[in-house]
């Protein structure tokens, strides 16, 4: 009886820590989606947390070395957006919850790219794979994923430009 | 059919006036900086457009390197590898048909390149040749 109360206990406890959809919520808000996928792909907010999205909304003025600032209203909305669909309230989806739980406790993420997970999954491609024209840098998504836009990332929809499929 | 056509032609002169009357702003804005303005200048507007300079990131950057040099055509972000739509309000009539992104885009882009906001002067000269163009 007490194993079974145990063996009830853990397996709550895992079902509780797993999620149950696949890839991370696609973006929706159409102003996010014209301001910041004017310049590059319109991560979805599942990507990162909360703390994460403000820290990078702070600074607009210097987003990655280019002049990113927006209007008052539209830095208003598009901030709201972020914070209500950032990645630890959608834990239920696979790649925001790997993203949070990579993260250290307390540690605030400078960009999607530089999260521990994000890291550790892009560790294996050639250097000059992700420098190429095509590609630039990891925070290109779309120039291997394509399947990004619906926030799919998975391995069989990957499609590196000059290399091919991607097998790990 | 002669509705769809009086709409469309609405549109084209409402969105002219939309860059024109920022241009009247600009005017009034120049004659403040130097009272010996003397209208803006497509030749001064197209060096401002071409000429390279070291940019916000520390690379030497012009606008033609996102723009690309034919503005009627869709270009890419230099650093992002996004797509641009074609800058030509010809090629693209959505292109200067709103103040408010015309003035976020000369922020943003006078910064990118030039490290530093444009001049009354300097924007109205560029506008002048990028629609001219």
């Amino acid at each position: 009886m007490k194993l079974l109360i145990l063996l009830a206990a853990l397996a709550s406890v895992v079902l509780a820590s797993s999620y149950d959809k696949k890839g991370v919520a696609v973006a929706t808000d159409k102003l996010y989606i014209k301001e910041c996928g004017a310049c590059h792909f319109a991560y979805q907010p599942g990507l990162l947390p909360a703390n994460a999205w403000q820290k990078m909304m702070s600074n607009l003025e210097n987003h990655f070395g280019s002049d990113a600032s927006l209007a008052k209203e539209d830095f208003d909305s598009i901030s709201k957006y972020l914070n209500k669909n950032s990645a630890e309230k959608f834990m239920n989806y696979k790649r925001s919850a790997r993203i949070v739980n990579s993260l250290r406790v307390g540690e605030v993420a400078d960009s999607i790219s530089k999260t521990p997970y994000m890291i550790e999954k892009h560790k294996k491609i050639r250097e000059d794979l992700i420098t190429q024209e095509e590609v630039k840098g990891i925070f290109n998504c779309t120039a291997c994923h394509t399947t990004a836009q619906k926030g799919i990332y998975s391995e069989k929809d990957i499609m590196i430009p000059n290399f091919g499929r991607w097998e790990d | 059919m002669k509705l769809i056509f009086a709409l469309l032609l609405f549109l084209t002169i409402s969105s002219a006036s939309v860059v024109d009357e920022y241009l009247n702003t600009l005017t009034k804005e120049a004659k403040i900086e130097n009272p010996s303005f003397s209208g803006f200048d497509l030749k001064k507007g197209e060096e401002i457009f071409t000429s390279k300079h070291i940019g916000k990131k520390g690379k030497e950057v012009s606008c033609v390197s996102c723009h690309g040099d034919d503005l009627s055509k869709t270009s890419k972000n230099f650093f992002t590898a996004k797509e641009i739509e074609p800058l030509s309000p010809t090629a693209n009539s959505q292109r200067f048909s709103e103040v408010k992104t015309i003035e976020k885009w000369l922020r943003r882009n006078f910064n990118d390149v030039y490290n530093r906001e444009g001049t009354a002067q300097e924007k109205g000269d560029v506008i002048t040749y990028i629609i001219n163009k």
